[in-house]
């Protein structure tokens, strides 16, 4: 039982039209998780909606709900007043519902025109598909190849292809989730705008699910805020400012420079003196991590790295900023010894370390928090003890012999130290939540008492509380010394924390700054590729 | 310099273009459906099994009916039940694709083998047909245009599976089901589905392949009328780095190698027969490790897609 | 779920898989007209309840079970090699080849002969392992193609006297190897009335130390690492290169050792202390297959593999009922499938209830 939202939208509900989209009661558990709890969202056609929350929030599964990805366990959905179940994505695509996907709808292989037809139920006709990306193309100002591998295009360009697909079945709800990450600032600018063509223009209903504040205040007409799977407030944006925002999303007022960065507040102004001390001390030491020139060519040939050189100091944090895609994902595999490069080295405490020698960059005393924990930072199938101790399970076994209770007892002393929620160290890895996960993580890389701590995407995919959690460890790291390299696709995320700041692109690092200096205009500039 | 001397007169003369054409049809039937089946990013080990399968029952077929056209339906028949085995079991029921194909293999071997001694079956050739001038083709007219009429069917079966896979909406959600399934999936389309009828297509074109073996090529059904085949059409597909064009000409070059390998001894007594037979597995092995960096299967080839789970 | 009802549905499934298999078999007994429960009974009697059988059943198994016991190895690893039937071969070929030239007493070749046979059937896996990890060619095509090279390798070799072709051997008909003398032989051990081979204690040996090798020591957490987090373990210094490779020549030696001590075993049909063409008999396979029945755990391998040498010393006393002892393999694909079966069903049920879809209600 929850308690209807405020509303203060204005709207007579009575006199108002028959909305595009119509969710009531909607709920989903997953196990004992409820990610959608008896959710009501109206979607009216000319608007732009922004459903905003932070991570975990439990607006994706809703937008997976409407999308047909996940069945609902209650409430129902109504599309222009008449009751529709959606089973699954051709369905909501035959009701009018598009999705301009984040990741994953798109087959690299295949040509843009390919992917653009993938999903629909008629004869294949590449003539027209391609006459009508032309279309879509003029008529938003989207240009694009359609003969064009996919494969083979920028992050910008792809999302551009997921917007023609979307756009190519005539949706009356268009759905963006998160799509700003792989945008420079000025590019989420220009795509916000294009909301206002496709809306008003076409009659059109455009959702814009964020986490960020600032992005929701710019770009939409109605907000909807999401906190643990409800819905707790409803307004206009006109009515709206950042701190009622916040206060929604996280339940408490916001205060802290860390919980308003987590939100999408981005805060150049602020004069903060503390933030200037650290750095400069140590700038004078030689730096623990040095990278010179670094060049490596990735699978299609073209180099992801690109003569790139960067140092970083005992107990400072350089953050590196720029839009995904720009080789940060090469810069963290470089140092977790998955890379090998051409030409150019890596120095750390002066001793230059072979690249993607197995566990030569952990023996040098590289730590890393992986971008995709995944992929190289947990095995899910393994219990949290035994990663706890991935990277040296010789440190609990006698002559290659794994002592169970050792492997225990330290795992238990990490539980505690840092809070991991779990059934306890023999609980398989899968069953904690992405937050606890990181912290599993982020425990066994400081357990080792790196030189530099490498964090990449570090808060991706966490809540407010796991984020402020995750960034006073790295503060407290850095104030005990250990040098801090922060790769962060989230611009707020890096004014936060950074003492120094590196812009990334195209696999080299174009511009520097100190954190007191920074600018956003600049760092905007830097990031979209134009020279500082 | 005797070697080629001996190889020389071996490729003059007509009937190694006789056999090689006869083990080429065999293995292009295969290896088009199964070139499709791995599109979609399946192996389908059960090749063998589809194959022998197939031949067994056209030729119950025709025992019974004395109809060729029955026969090669039940050699149809024959593929795709196995081939239902092995879609149903891999692809909507989660086990393992290597298990089922390799005991699917096993199985019919012991059927076939244990059905024949039961049943008396009496098969024999189709009739030839003769192709008007192009029969007389120096070498190779006789042995490309000059079969029984079901040998034919393998200038339909080759276009045709091409178009399917690059000119349908089918196969363009078959090719993407085995490049990236979770993206064709979040697109709409069932990709377990497509695996399964790109299965069944395998085992068409392989239950084609069975009645070619009872009708064109042998005539009359034993249990070890396959053996290890079916394995060369998979090592075809591979070989011809997953396009059909390279696939027939890898079956055709293999089909040459066995059809050498029963001639040249005739004219040169140094190359082992056992090398001959192995030919076909060693050059793909040697192929796949040169053009390992260019050569790219499906990305997501052997790997079952289940919703959720990377 | 409560535990106990989920140990009852498993045990259901099973039970119904089993019975199902079995019932096909049946119905296509009586379908040739052969009386199924003779048949049946006669499996049981020829591999377990006849004088002897029991021992001859274990010697059945014991190949088995070593080759099911390298897959898993090499399944851990992430690696998937589907050649052991090749590896088989090479490796009883090297031990066939080096046990006849190397003279010396009977327990010094016998020890001779099961080391070459793992070498043989390493190096065998080796070359897929090389292709693997040096060129990226995929171990599953590799492996594969690998096996008719491999059965040509051994044929060629069995026709050549400087190879493996016996010096008596009259007329090209039978190529086939020397019979092993002797005291070179594997023993047997006496229990209970039953000639037990050694070769299934060995296998059951290994089967114990890959299951705590694999459970408890570094190695084996290394190599779990390696099979499902290829990047976290390069990231701790355990390179595909060397632990891949290391695992791929482990899984290629057990299938060597397997073949060896089918041909210093004797045992059941393994064709008399001789190396004869078709000597494998599909035993490569059969252990593949254990270890994926037994959903590669090492200890439950030990009781599949029974099973399965049960259906082939079963099939000999089968064909005295007057149906053809061929039909052994049917029963033992039937049984396959049914097995895989259940740990299907119960994976999709699983998801299912994890994510409690129901429709929505209007």
């Amino acid at each position: 039982m929850s308690q209807a939202p405020p509303d203060r939208t204005g709207v007579d509900a009575h006199t108002a039209p028959t909305p595009a989209v119509d969710l009531r009661g909607i709920t989903k558990r997953f196990g004992a998780v409820t990610a959608c709890d008896s959710v009501d969202l109206t979607l009216s056609r000319g608007k732009i909606h922004g459903i905003l929350g932070e991570n975990g929030a439990g607006k994706s599964t809703l937008m997976k709900i409407l999308i047909g990805l996940v069945l609902p366990d209650g409430g129902s959905i109504h599309i222009d007043g008449e009751p529709q179940q959606i089973h699954d994505p051709l369905a909501a695509a035959r009701l009018g519902i598009g999705m301009v996907h984040q990741h994953f709808s798109l087959v690299d292989p295949l040509t843009v025109w390919e992917n653009v037809a993938l999903g629909e139920g008629s004869r294949l006709d590449p003539g027209a598909v391609r006459k009508r990306i032309g279309e879509i193309g003029d008529h938003y100002g989207l240009h694009i190849d359609p003969n064009a591998r996919v494969g083979d295009l920028t992050a910008g360009l792809r999302q551009r292809v997921e917007i023609i697909k979307c756009l190519r079945r005539d949706p009356s709800i268009v759905i963006f989730d998160e799509p700003t990450s792989v945008l420079t600032p000025e590019e989420s600018t220009t795509l916000f705008e294009s909301f206002r063509d496709v809306v008003a223009a076409e009659g059109r209903a455009v959702v814009l699910v964020s986490h960020k504040l600032d992005e929701v205040l710019a770009a939409t007409d109605e907000i909807t805020i999401m906190r643990q799977g409800r819905v707790v407030e409803h307004l206009r944006t006109m009515n709206a400012d950042a701190r009622t925002l916040a206060r929604a999303m996280v339940g408490r007022e916001v205060s802290l420079r860390t919980e308003r960065a987590a939100l999408g507040l981005i805060e150049v102004d602020e004069a903060d003196e503390s933030l200037a001390a650290p750095a400069a001390a140590s700038m004078d030491r030689e730096p623990v991590l040095s990278i010179r020139h670094a060049t490596a060519i990735g699978a299609q040939g073209a180099p992801v790295l690109d003569d790139l050189s960067l140092d970083v100091h005992a107990g400072e944090i350089l953050g590196i900023a720029g839009v995904e895609g720009n080789g940060q994902r090469a810069l963290g595999d470089l140092l977790s010894s998955l890379v090998r490069l051409s030409s150019g080295e890596v120095s750390v405490g002066g001793n230059v370390i072979s690249t993607r020698t197995p566990g030569a960059m952990t023996a040098a005393g590289v730590g890393v928090i992986p971008e995709d924990r995944h992929d190289s930072g947990v095995v899910l199938d393994m219990t949290v003890a035994e990663n706890l101790v991935l990277m040296t399970p010789q440190q609990v076994a006698n002559r290659g012999v794994l002592d169970r209770a050792k492997l225990a007892r330290r795992a238990e002393q990490m539980i505690a130290e840092f809070d991991i929620q779990c059934a306890g160290p023999e609980a398989p890895m899968w069953s904690l939540s992405g937050g606890n996960q990181q912290r599993v993580v982020l425990a066994r890389e400081l357990s080792y008492a790196p030189e530099i701590l490498v964090a990449a995407q570090p808060t991706r995919g966490l809540d407010v509380g796991a984020i402020e959690y995750m960034t006073d460890r790295l503060r407290a790291a850095a104030a005990e010394g250990v040098a801090i390299l922060l790769i962060s696709s989230e611009l707020e995320e890096i004014l936060d924390l950074a003492d120094r700041i590196a812009v990334m692109y195209r696999g080299a690092i174009v511009g520097e700054m100190l954190r007191a200096d920074a600018d956003l205009e600049r760092l905007s500039l830097l990031m979209g590729g134009a020279a500082a | 310099m005797d070697f080629v001397n001996g190889l020389w007169d071996a490729i003059s003369t007509a009937s190694t273009y006789q056999n090689a054409a006869l083990f080429a049809g065999l293995l292009i039937f295969a290896a088009s459906g199964e070139w499709v089946a791995e599109r979609s990013g399946t192996i389908n080990i059960s090749v063998e099994g589809m194959l022998l399968s197939a031949a067994f029952t056209s030729a119950v077929g025709y025992t019974v009916t004395e109809s060729f056209v029955v026969g090669i339906c039940c050699g149809v028949l024959g593929g795709m039940v196995v081939a239902g085995v092995q879609a149903e079991m891999s692809h909507r029921l989660v086990a393992d694709q290597f298990v089922v194909g390799l005991t699917l293999n096993i199985l019919i071997l012991g059927l076939a083998g244990f059905l024949d001694r039961e049943i008396d079956l009496t098969t024999k050739t189709a009739e030839k047909v003769q192709i008007p001038l192009l029969h007389r083709i120096p070498l190779v007219g006789d042995a490309i245009f000059d079969q029984p009429w079901p040998f034919y069917l393998l200038f339909v079966v080759v276009p045709v599976s091409w178009w399917l896979v690059f000119r349908t909406r089918w196969g363009l959600e078959v090719r993407a089901s085995g490049e990236d399934p979770q993206a064709a999936d979040v697109s709409g389309i069932d990709v377990n589905k497509r695996r399964r009828q790109a299965i069944y297509y395998a085992g068409l074109t392989s239950g084609l392949g069975g009645a070619f073996l009872l009708f064109v090529q042998v005539g009359r059904f034993d249990e070890g009328v396959v053996s290890g085949r079916g394995f060369i059409a998979i090592a075809a597909v591979i070989f011809g780095g997953w396009t059909l064009r390279g696939t027939v000409a890898g079956c055709v070059i293999f089909a040459l190698a066995l059809g050498l390998r029963l001639q040249l001894p005739r004219y040169y007594e140094g190359v082992p027969t056992e090398l001959l037979q192995a030919f076909p597995f060693l050059v793909t092995i040697l192929g796949m490790a040169i053009f390992a960096k260019r050569v790219r299967p499906p990305a997501a080839l052997a790997r079952p897609f289940i919703r959720g789970l990377k | 779920m409560k535990p106990m009802m989920r140990q009852g549905e498993w045990l259901g499934l099973y039970v119904a898989s089993v019975a199902v298999a079995l019932g096909v078999s049946a119905i296509l007994i009586r379908a040739t007209g052969g009386d199924s429960l003779a048949v049946f009974d006669a499996l049981i009697e020829g591999s377990l309840t006849g004088s002897g059988r029991w021992g001859l059943t274990l010697g059945a198994a014991a190949p088995m079970l070593l080759v099911a016991l390298g897959t898993i190895v090499s399944a851990r690893a992430g690696l998937v090699n589907i050649g052991q039937e090749g590896q088989l071969l090479i490796g009883t070929a090297f031990a066939v080849y080096f046990g006849f030239r190397i003279g010396g007493p009977g327990p010094f070749n016998l020890v001779v002969l099961l080391v070459a046979g793992s070498i043989g059937g390493a190096l065998w896996a080796g070359v897929a392992g090389v292709l693997r990890f040096r060129r990226g060619v995929p171990e599953v095509l590799s492996t594969l193609l690998l096996v008719t090279v491999a059965s040509q390798v051994t044929a060629y070799a069995l026709g050549r006297e400087w190879l493996l072709l016996a010096s008596n051997s009259v007329g090209a008909r039978n190529n086939v190897s020397e019979q092993l003398a002797e005291d070179n032989r594997l023993p047997n051990l006496n229990i209970f009335g039953n000639q037990i081979p050694s070769s299934f204690f060995l296998g059951v040996v290994f089967a114990v130390i890959v299951a705590f090798a694999l459970a408890r020591t570094v190695w084996g957490f290394q190599l779990r690492m390696l099979g499902r987090s290829p990047q976290a373990a390069q990231r701790a210094g355990v390179s595909q290169r060397s632990f891949g490779m290391r695992a791929m020549l482990t899984s290629g030696a057990f299938a060597g050792l397997a073949g060896t001590v089918m041909f210093a075993g004797g045992g059941f049909q393994f064709s008399n202390y001789k190396f004869v063409p078709g000597f494998s008999g599909n035993i490569g396979w059969t252990g593949l297959l254990v270890a994926l029945v037994a959903r590669e755990r090492a200890m439950p391998a030990i009781a599949v593999a029974i099973a399965f040498g049960a259906l082939r010393t079963g099939s000999s006393f089968v064909g005295s009922t007057g149906v053809e002892a061929r039909v052994t393999d049917v029963i033992e694909g039937l049984l396959v499938l049914a097995l895989l079966v259940p740990p299907a069903v119960m994976f999709i049920r699983d998801r299912r209830r994890a994510r409690a879809a129901t429709t929505a209600r209007t």
